[in-house]
Formats: C-alpha cells, sequence, structure tokens
C-alpha cells in the first residue's frame, strides 16, 4: 500500500467511526449548562417546572423503589443541570425522558437551574430500594471492600459524590436503577460516562457491580436530609 | 371441521372470562399509575410531543396488541423506544384493563 493510499483508507476508517458510533462526552461544559449553573434560582417557579418532572419522579423527588425512575430528591443541582443538559443535547441517551428535557416541557437556562435547586432540597426516601445482601453478609462485605477500593476516591465514604466536579451523590439511590446505570456506564452505552469510571470499573464482574451497589444502598443518608418517614407526602402538591 | 369450530367458541369464551377478569382492574386508576399518563396527557388525548398518539376512543384490541407487542419488541419502530423502558410496569392483564378504558374515553 503507497502511502495515499493508507491515508485515504485512514480517513475512510475516520469517517466510518464517525457514522457508526456515537459521540463520547463527559463534560464538554459550555452552552446552557454553564449559564444554568450561575443562574440564581427561583424556587418558586422551581414546584412549577417539576410538575412536569413528577409524573415519573413522583411529587417526592423518590422515583420508585424498583430503579425504574430514579430518586432525585437531595441530588446535586450541579449534577441535575449537567444530566439534563446532556440527555437535551442528545449526549445521553434516554428514550423515555428525553421530550421532558425538552426546553418546551421545562424551559430555558433558567427554568433548568430552578427545577434543579427545588429538587435539591426535597427530603430523601428513609426507605430507597436497597440491595438484597444486609450488613454481616459476604456479599455484603465484598461489596464494601470493592467501594473502598474503587468508588471513594470520587463518590466519597459516604457517597455523597462530589458537586464541583459533577460526580452524583449515590446514597439513597435506588439499587435496580444503579445496577442499570453501572452496566452502562461499564459496557460503554452511557455516552456521558466519566471516563476515570469507566476505566475504574472496566474489571468488574456482573457480581461485583451487584456487590458494590448492594453496599453503596446500605450506606445511611445524613438525618438532616432524610424525610420524617416513608410515608411523607410533599406538602407543595397538596 | 365441528369439533374445531366447538373448540374455538370455547376458546373464545375462555378469553371472554379473561376480559371479564381484566375488567375487575380500574384501567383508569393504572393509566395514571403506571405513568401512561405522562406522556400521553391525562385525558389520554394530549400527549407531550406531536408525534406520540391520541390514545382515548382507540379500539381496545388495537391499543392492548399494540402495548403487547412494544413491551415484546415485537414491535420497535416509532417512537416505541420511548415506551419500551416503562412496559415492564405492567403485565397482560393490565394492558387490558388500560385498553379497555381508554376505548370509552
Amino acid at each position: 500500500m503507497n502511502s495515499s493510499k493508507i491515508k485515504h483508507s485512514l480517513i475512510a476508517t475516520a469517517l466510518a467511526a464517525l457514522v457508526a458510533a456515537p459521540a463520547y462526552s463527559w463534560n464538554e461544559g459550555g452552552g446552557e449548562q454553564e449559564e444554568a449553573l450561575h443562574l440564581k434560582p427561583d424556587l418558586e417557579n422551581g414546584l412549577d417546572v417539576y410538575e412536569v418532572c413528577s409524573a415519573c419522579h413522583l411529587p417526592e423527588g423518590w422515583g420508585t423503589p424498583d430503579g425504574t425512575f430514579p430518586a432525585l430528591a437531595g441530588q446535586h443541582a450541579a449534577v441535575m443541570i449537567k444530566q439534563l443538559s446532556d440527555i437535551r443535547a442528545q449526549n445521553r441517551d434516554n428514550p423515555t425522558m428525553y421530550p421532558f428535557a425538552l426546553p418546551q416541557s421545562i424551559g430555558d437556562a433558567q427554568a433548568l437551574a430552578d427545577v434543579v435547586a427545588y429538587i435539591e432540597q426535597l427530603p430523601m426516601n428513609p426507605e430507597p430500594g436497597r440491595g438484597p445482601w444486609g450488613p454481616g453478609t459476604p456479599e455484603f462485605a465484598k461489596g464494601e471492600k470493592l467501594y473502598k477500593d474503587n468508588c471513594v476516591k470520587c463518590h466519597g465514604e459516604t457517597g455523597m459524590g462530589n458537586k464541583d466536579k459533577f460526580y452524583p451523590r449515590i446514597n439513597g439511590q435506588h439499587y435496580n436503577y444503579m445496577v442499570r446505570q453501572f452496566e452502562w456506564i461499564r459496557d460503554g452505552r452511557r455516552r456521558n460516562a466519566n471516563p476515570d469510571m469507566v476505566k475504574q470499573i472496566a474489571g468488574f464482574s456482573d457480581d461485583d457491580m451487584k456487590q458494590v451497589i448492594n453496599y453503596v444502598t446500605h450506606v445511611p443518608i445524613p438525618a438532616d436530609q432524610v424525610a420524617p418517614s416513608k410515608d411523607w407526602l410533599n406538602p407543595d402538591f397538596k | 371441521m365441528k369439533i374445531n369450530s366447538f373448540a374455538g367458541a370455547a376458546l373464545a369464551s375462555a378469553l371472554a372470562l379473561a376480559a371479564g377478569g381484566a375488567l375487575a382492574l380500574d384501567g383508569g386508576q393504572l393509566y395514571m399509575t403506571k405513568t401512561c399518563f405522562s406522556c400521553h396527557g391525562k385525558d389520554a388525548k394530549t400527549p407531550i410531543m406531536p408525534n406520540y398518539p391520541k390514545l382515548a376512543g382507540q379500539n381496545a384490541a388495537y391499543a392492548a396488541q399494540q402495548m403487547k407487542d412494544i413491551k415484546s419488541g415485537a414491535r420497535a419502530n416509532g417512537m416505541t423506544a420511548a415506551m419500551k423502558g416503562v412496559m415492564h410496569l405492567v403485565n397482560d392483564e393490565e394492558i387490558d384493563a388500560i385498553a379497555q378504558w381508554l376505548s370509552t374515553q
């Protein structure tokens, strides 16, 4: 093969890759994400905007313990701004949620800032969907070790994440939802996944994955962020 | 041939019985709790997207078959990807009840 032929075949390969593979991007920033991050939120408008979200994530923002819809209450505003912006920009595939994330459903960058501020201050579900292995079981212990060895650096000892770096809090999240997302991140289906995480969990077996997430679901949530009972109803929706 | 048509009639009554059982479920309530309304609108005729269907008044048999096909993946065209993600929330009986309710709206 002469050099021009090599060049052509390289270009062809690159073009094919562009067409075949969707773009992967962790956090380009800018755009309405950047804009929403710096706007002063209006909680009352946030409540108005949240009504459309509450159809699936429920008025309490607790999602469903079976993991169909994730818990949102208490999540860092910056994390939700990033995820919403990513879904809007089609950088995270979520066909069920996509229409609800669009500007015609939610609104502009100000509305994004408002709704996530409203969601962030909601008290959390004291009984989220937990993994099957309680403290004292070997699976719990294995998950705990995996967590300490792999996850603490970014998600923290108690799963609080890091809002300045867009790392989500994962305590209080439903087991099935986290297993699904973890698997998609590991297997390359979550296109906006952090490449450091993809690398970190590349060697995780399905059992490792379930055990580490099981551990996360048993980490206590800070008491001042939890609703008084699992039957708490959001008074804003009365 | 006669036996076959007798079997057919027996099957039809069995299906009718099954449908009767499904009617015991409250399709209108399921339509809300299983999040159908989130996309198709509380009245089943104000979908959130213009390319999502209005469902009110749809034939029950047709609506039920589409739901079952979307759930199984037999139907995977159009906007079905948006709906597939929630279809594990309903079983066949609940699908029938929702479809029945839709047909009366």
